[in-house]
């Protein structure tokens, strides 16, 4: 009974603290999202592939979205234009380097700032890594779904005629391709789908949209992120006070205390405890006594990079083997940068 | 076209709903801990200003969506890409705000300090002493600058004399013999996630079965150094032992 109660105090701790940059989070994404025009700010990023991942990764302190909110982002990056490494790099780093996730980091580790900053340092490492090896691939086509791919814009695939085999679906004739039609005009019909959706609205630019409308939009998208983030976010506190109560002290202590076994353990919870990035140092708070530095670290690293929320989004983008590709060099890098934490530093 | 079918179907206005009362009630609930006092069992005083203002702007979020959904009829929208059906999360929120209405929380009491190691030493990880303070007056300390102040001076015998009054709650230690007890305070930097036990072994005159664990106590004496548990360290001699009331604020920071 004890036990129980004491999990509900700590269930309604992480909530009570998180909630707050959980509601600044969802605001400020909703606010750039409607207020910053992407096809300006992609026209001035540098076309280096090193510089490009790096200004990626960095413009995700313009955009403070959690992880569910810069896959789309990414999305609109790559269907505006955006050079690979850029929307590699800011889909990698952007749920960690913004202001309010860093704010939130420090709240929870104030007694260690070196968490807060190396948490930045590891996943802007990453991320411009990442970024990097994906400039290799030219064409980042094959990697993508069809149906983004088909629809990148008009001086990609000019240039890219000579490659069939990339894009299948835009060369089929319509009555072969699934989806909704438009009739406009006899022999031209208008394929309609999700992705076709927002290159449209990426064309019209929502900044051109009336301002009622704009911040009816904005208050749309609030309600459904909250609910969705908070409903993630309750179910993420509640596994954080399960282990705390229910797991033995011994088991939690011989598995957090080893430098690869803790490491290990967190990025695991960290994949699968979708949890928004600007509370997860909440969550990974409650470890903190239990757990070395460098796996509260690799969590607060890869998890928002790579979780089981992310990746059903990211499947939406990228084809599986892209994917794959993503969660094999950020486990790798996440997992060797903090295993040298917990050998050399701490 | 008619009329009718550019109206949202009914389904989907229950879940509009439904979203925004799962926010109200958080709303309600963060109002509700601030104004019963309760958000100092959950969290850092600092952080109480962000609970309160995201509880009125939970409040006022409901109250904009609700009288949009009254007013206007919104058109059918793409709903955002979900990993539940729809209306669970919703549901979830709106359950969790009930129970936190319904469920007072408690402090964490002994059995918890028991289980979060009150007994050793202060991990290195856990916060530093901001300042090391000698001239400070010695039954000025709290429970917690004693142990901040070990932390930084470690030698016993350095404290040996100085008097020293402080308050906190019974742990039973079982390693300790029955004249003594740790009396102890939970710390916490942000909220009661990281919440840590600091405790102190206090020496009786008598058993100290006459204080149960978890009793509030003001105790004041003298500190010695002793060889307990195999180790030597700092013990509160008691002089006197008075029997308070759980303050209403129990974490020290």
């Amino acid at each position: 009974m004890n036990q129980l109660s004491n999990g509900f105090t700590l269930f309604l701790s992480l909530l009570v603290e998180a909630f707050p940059f959980l509601l600044l989070g969802v605001l400020s994404s909703g606010l750039l999202l409607l207020f910053v025009d992407e096809r300006k700010l992609i026209a001035t990023l540098p076309q280096n592939p090193l510089l490009g991942a790096l200004a990626g990764s960095v413009i995700g302190f313009l955009f403070p979205v959690c992880e569910c909110g810069n896959v789309p982002v990414a999305r609109r990056l790559l269907l505006q234009g955006a050079s690979a490494p850029v929307a590699i790099g800011f889909l990698l780093a952007a749920p960690t380097i913004n202001p309010i996730v860093i704010w939130a980091t420090w709240t929870a580790f104030r007694d260690q700032p070196e968490i807060v900053v190396l948490r930045v340092v590891f996943s802007l490492l990453i991320a411009t890594v990442i970024g990097w090896v994906f400039s290799a691939q030219a064409d980042l086509r094959p990697l993508l779904q069809p149906a983004v791919a088909g629809s990148m814009p008009q001086r990609f695939t000019t240039a890219l005629r000579s490659l069939p085999a990339v894009s299948p679906q835009s060369r089929e004739p319509y009555l072969l391709q699934s989806g909704t039609f438009l009739l406009d005009q006899p022999g031209k019909p208008l394929r309609i789908d999700t992705t076709e959706l927002q290159t449209l609205l990426v064309a019209s630019s929502t900044t051109a949209k009336p301002l009622p409308n704009r911040l009816q939009l904005l208050l749309e998208n609030t309600l459904q992120e909250l609910r969705e983030l908070g409903g993630v976010l309750v179910l993420g506190s509640l596994v954080a006070a399960l282990i705390q109560v229910a797991v033995p002290r011994d088991i939690i202590l011989g598995l957090g205390q080893g430098p690869i076994t803790s490491i290990a353990a967190m990025m695991i919870l960290g994949g699968v405890v979708s949890i928004c990035s600007t509370v997860d140092s909440f969550f990974a708070l409650s470890f903190a006594s239990t757990f070395t530095s460098g796996s509260l670290l690799a969590f607060l690293v890869f998890g928002p990079m790579i979780d089981l929320k992310g990746l059903g989004l990211m499947l939406t983008v990228f084809r599986a083997r892209a994917v794959i590709y993503l969660l094999v060099l950020a486990a790798q890098l996440t997992f060797l940068l903090t295993l040298f934490v917990n050998l050399r530093v701490s | 076209m008619t009329q009718r079918s550019l109206r949202r179907p009914n389904s989907l206005r229950v879940l509009d709903w439904l979203d925004i009362l799962a926010i109200a009630a958080w709303g309600l609930l963060l109002l509700n801990y601030w104004l019963t006092g309760k958000l100092s069992l959950l969290i850092h005083p600092r952080y109480f200003g962000l609970s309160v203002a995201t509880g009125l702007g939970f409040l006022i979020i409901s109250a904009l969506g609700a009288w949009r959904l009254l007013k206007t009829d919104p058109a059918p929208n793409m709903r955002h890409f979900t990993l539940f059906p729809p209306g669970w999360m919703s549901s979830l929120l709106l359950a969790t705000a009930f129970l936190g209405l319904l469920v007072a929380p408690r402090p964490f009491a002994s059995q918890a300090a028991l289980q979060r190691g009150v007994t050793e030493p202060l991990a290195l990880t856990r916060r530093q002493p901001q300042a090391f303070r000698t001239d400070s007056q010695p039954e000025a300390r709290s429970l917690i600058d004693w142990v901040r102040t070990l932390a930084v001076y470690p030698e016993p015998d350095a404290y040996t004399g100085q008097k020293v009054n402080v308050q906190g709650f019974v742990v039973d230690s079982p390693e300790l013999p029955a004249q003594y007890f740790t009396l102890s305070r939970f710390a916490i930097t942000c909220c009661a996630a990281d919440a840590y036990p600091v405790g102190l072994p206090v020496k009786l005159t008598q058993s100290h079965k006459a204080y149960p664990p978890d009793t509030w106590l003001e105790i004041s004496g003298q500190m010695t150094t002793e060889n307990l548990a195999g180790k030597r360290q700092l013990v509160i001699q008691a002089r006197s032992v008075k029997p308070i009331p759980e303050p209403k604020n129990p974490y020290a920071y």
